[in-house]
């Protein structure tokens, strides 16, 4: 109950935050900017000729679920990770500079408790982030190409192509892999939270979170790191791609969600070890 | 003892904070720990609070290891620091029930007795970011007296605050300890607030402990000679002769200084002696001595 409690507290403050939000607002104009982009008579009829060419009817193909998925596909990695980063590399490093840890220390607290109560709160805003895009994303599209249709996933890297036709199981695949999405952003959180357990200004810890993982994307490009780019951080995170697969690929799933689950839990025990050995001092 | 602080030692980067520092605090006393910037005070309040890791020593409160089992020698100790950090985005209150759910067992009556305590009720609903300096500090005051603290620990508390201020803070906590037995370690480089308030000091110097005791054992053991001499440049020339030091221009000469030879010494110099009297010595003038001890 006490725990519960705390978490309340931890959430509220991460949460009354203004920083908070400015990911939420860039998201809503990003997505606003898509659906004024989808009324051009141009843009539509580039998007329905990709379709026709791979067969597929575009009044049917081209919908809300569509434009959905290319939202979360194509901007959450890339846009969403700042916010991740920016959030998670604050919610210690900023506290300790704002001199709020030193009053948090004060209490009869452990500090992996305290640790414990922050990086849920982070996984939680991540999850809860990309669940609010996945839904203002749909309603949005909702509104500019109505509810019918069916929908159509891809991706050239992921070697993804399929189409549900009807709205149902479609959504079905939408709402588990925006579940999967806002697990696998968890791993850009829980970077950013390792470095803001470091001593380091909390702007430098979402600098070197965000610099991990453009590293990771970058490396896995070589030509060298080809062969092993299914090995990579970033590869792995993108793996929700797969649920989109008509046969969903349990094991494929299981095998990346456990790697990724794994590195987060391995990331904060590692941020755990490093703040445990810190001295708190004015 | 409510306090134990045994062989504290301490370095930052290789450089000495605390050179096996020890003393007691017992149950009800008002404690000073004096020294400048640096002198290691903070470090120790730290070590107390388990922020900071000893290289040696422990410190217990009430018994109980903060080094070994910190969460349950915390349980019963309130702190306040010179510049407490609120979430100056959430209201006062908030802010209370938030620092407050890390200990449990705090309801909201309590949190409203305290805030009534401290005189902050009608400000207490305002976010802290709109708070002076005074008012976060009985945040702050607010804050560490939930839950039923038996100790307080003071770093620097009264900084920054003006003489109404600080008089409020001083007449606050010694009314704790009044009503409630309170055992309090203030932690200060303000002389006189030591002085006031403080049953006993312990003056602590780049990381050593300088002295140790009660502050009516100082002013007893420190009686000092003032004379006032003219010419003014006479008293630099006698003070470095006799040892002593110039303040508030006076000659101050060491209590065992025989004052006849001082004052015949003066008129051979060819000056005149106005006054001689015997001066209690204050904390501060003590505190430079042991600061100019070490810096020779």
């Amino acid at each position: 109950m006490m725990f519960l409690t705390q978490l309340r507290g931890e959430l509220t403050k991460l949460f009354a935050r203004r920083r908070t939000y400015v990911g939420y607002g860039v998201f809503l104009v990003f997505e606003l900017i898509l659906l004024v982009t989808f009324q051009i008579d141009s843009v539509r009829s580039q998007q329905e000729d990709f379709m026709v060419q791979n067969g597929l009817a575009a009044d049917k193909y081209f919908s809300s679920l569509t434009v959905t998925f290319m939202v979360m596909a194509f901007s959450l990695f890339l846009l969403g990770s700042i916010y991740f980063a920016l959030v998670s590399g604050d919610i210690v490093a900023k506290e300790v500079e704002d001199g709020n840890m030193r009053m948090v220390l004060a209490r009869p607290i452990s500090r992996f408790r305290i640790l414990l109560l922050k990086f849920i709160s982070v996984c939680l805003y991540t999850i809860t982030f990309v669940i609010f895009v996945g839904i203002t994303g749909y309603a949005m599209a909702v509104i500019a190409l109505g509810v019918d249709g069916g929908m159509m996933a891809f991706s050239p890297k992921m070697k993804l192509f399929a189409v549900y036709p009807e709205w149902g199981p479609g959504m079905l695949r939408l709402v588990i892999a925006a579940l999967l999405i806002g697990v696998s952003m968890c791993t850009i959180s829980a970077v950013g939270f390792l470095f803001s357990c470091m001593k380091m200004k909390p702007a430098t810890a979402t600098i070197m979170a965000l610099s991990v993982l453009f590293l990771d994307m970058v490396l896995q490009e070589f030509p060298i790191f080809k062969p092993y780019e299914a090995n990579f951080i970033t590869y792995k995170m993108s793996s929700w791609l797969f649920a989109f697969e008509n046969h969903f690929p349990w094991a494929k799933l299981a095998d990346n969600f456990v790697f990724l689950i794994g590195l987060d839990l391995s990331l904060f025990a590692i941020a755990c070890v490093i703040f445990q050995m810190r001295d708190f001092k004015t | 003892m409510m306090l134990e602080i045994e062989g504290l030692k301490k370095k930052f980067a290789g450089k000495p904070a605390l050179r096996e520092v020890g003393f007691s605090v017992k149950e009800g006393e008002v404690f000073g720990l004096l020294g400048h910037n640096g002198a290691g005070k903070s470090t120790t309040l730290g070590i107390l609070l388990g922020m900071v890791a000893p290289d040696a020593g422990e410190t217990k409160i009430d018994g109980i290891s903060v080094q070994k089992n910190r969460s349950d020698a915390l349980k019963k100790v309130g702190a306040i620091f010179e510049s407490p950090g609120f979430y100056d985005y959430l209201s006062g209150y908030r802010n209370l029930q938030l620092l407050t759910s890390y200990s449990g067992g705090v309801t909201n009556a309590a949190i409203d007795d305290v805030v009534r305590r401290v005189e902050m009720d009608d400000r207490i609903h305002s976010k802290v970011g709109t708070y002076s300096h005074g008012m976060r500090q009985r945040l702050a005051l607010a804050q560490a007296l939930l839950p039923e603290p038996k100790v307080l620990l003071l770093d620097e508390p009264t900084d920054g605050l003006d003489p109404e201020g600080i008089k409020w803070f001083r007449d606050f906590i010694l009314g704790l300890r009044e009503e409630r037995g309170m055992t309090v370690l203030f932690n200060s480089h303000l002389l006189a607030e030591v002085e006031q308030m403080c049953d006993r000091v312990v003056i602590l110097q780049e990381g050593q402990k300088v002295f140790e005791g009660g502050s009516a054992d100082l002013e007893e053991d420190h009686l000092v000679l003032s004379f006032e001499v003219e010419p003014p440049e006479l008293r630099q020339e006698l003070a470095e002769e006799f040892g002593g030091s110039l303040r508030e221009n006076k000659l101050v000469l060491p209590k065992d200084f025989d004052p006849a030879q001082a004052v015949k010494r003066a008129v051979e110099k060819g000056g005149q002696v106005r006054e001689v009297r015997r001066v209690k010595r204050s904390l501060e003038d003590l505190y430079l001595e042991f600061s100019r001890k070490v810096s020779r």
